[in-house]
């Protein structure tokens, strides 16, 4: 069970190219479909959480679900098993290639490798929206935060403050009569 | 002190990224340009560019990368570890307090406007890589290659992956 986190973990950060967010499909799948360590709802929480706090993203997230699995040492396994490949290919690469970015094949690869990462952005997200509960009513928030990071540059910070803060004070208002 | 300075530069840059890969260079280009001489400017665009390039979150390679870069093997995992020490922390505490408080009312609904920040945050993410995968028509043809099978086909990213850097080596 250990052993498999962690290689489930190394697994997902060896293939994470460009970025978390191309891989929330298939860590998904791993965690919530073929082991069922933690259920759907569970996880969309844990993604959230991952991209409200600070640090990478797939770290964040792999602390939430090898906490929410095996306590400290879920989490301390699956932390290494997504740093690890990282630390072993960036360590190799500094030392054999230095201008590993010039080499005109690695340049070809990532030529195609660049449009398909934004493809798989994009696909897994019709589906999450879905699950966010996202509808006609709602859509505009979601919309203008990523206006507002996306093309104006605004820390995602203030956004996820804000966000908290309106939540609280929905809730204090509800329980008012 | 160099290793130190290194350690608590990253674990800084940790702390004060929000949003992931992308917004996490923005931090530490001012930390290990600008504030730091460490790096020069074209030497951090070859970092950025390794970072995307190799497996591994962005920010842990660029750390990874830089660290190795300055101080060898140990300077490599020292920043790497300092870069993520701030998620350790938050993210642990962030988790117990969910395991506890996830009954709680106010606090779903935290997580139900979260959620749909999420999504709008990872909409902004894409907005952000798609100017700069989008070159020429072969981009956009593998593109549109891949939304299809990813969607249609429903195939998985890893096989997608190794499939467009194959696509890319032959025909790029």
């Amino acid at each position: 069970m250990l052993l498999k986190l962690f290689l489930t973990f190394f697994k997902i950060g060896a293939f994470t190219i460009g970025g978390a967010y191309a891989m929330i499909p298939l860590i998904r799948k791993e965690i919530c479909e073929k082991q069922h360590w933690i259920s759907d709802d569970d996880f969309m929480d844990g993604l959230a959480a991952a991209q409200s706090c600070p640090g990478p993203i797939a770290v964040n997230l792999s602390i939430y679900i090898g906490y929410h699995i095996k306590k400290g040492k879920g989490m301390a396994l699956a932390v290494l098993g997504t740093i690890l490949p990282s630390l072993i290919s960036i360590i190799l690469i500094a030392m054999l290639f230095t201008r590993f970015a010039d080499a005109a094949l690695v340049k070809k690869a990532f030529h195609a490798l660049r449009p398909a990462v934004v493809a798989l952005i994009a696909v897994p997200m019709v589906e999450m929206a879905k699950k966010a509960g996202i509808n006609f009513r709602n859509a505009w928030f979601p919309l203008i935060g990523a206006v507002l990071v996306g093309v104006f540059l605004l820390s995602p910070v203030y956004l996820i403050l804000l966000t908290i803060l309106v939540s609280l004070w929905q809730s204090v208002k509800a329980m008012t009569p | 002190m160099m290793y130190l300075s290194m350690f608590l530069t990253f674990a800084k840059i940790g702390l004060f990224s929000f949003g992931g890969g992308y917004a996490i260079l923005a931090m530490i280009r001012q930390e290990v340009v600008v504030t730091h001489p460490w790096l020069s400017q074209s030497q951090f665009m070859d970092v950025v560019a390794i970072s995307q390039m190799t497996p591994g979150p962005i920010a842990v390679n660029a750390a990874t990368f830089i660290g190795y870069h300055k101080g060898g093997i140990f300077g490599a995992v020292l920043c790497t570890f300092g870069v993520i020490l701030p998620s350790l922390v938050i993210m642990l505490l962030v988790t117990l307090s969910y395991l506890k408080l996830k009954k709680q009312p106010w606090f779903k609904n935290i997580f139900r406007n979260l959620r749909l920040l999420s999504v709008g945050l990872i909409a902004a993410a894409l907005i952000m890589v798609f100017g700069d995968a989008m070159r020429d028509w072969f981009s956009v043809i593998v593109f549109v290659g891949s939304l299809i099978a990813g969607w249609r086909f429903k195939t998985n990213p890893f096989y997608l992956l190794i499939g467009a850097a194959v696509v890319g080596m032959l025909f790029g």
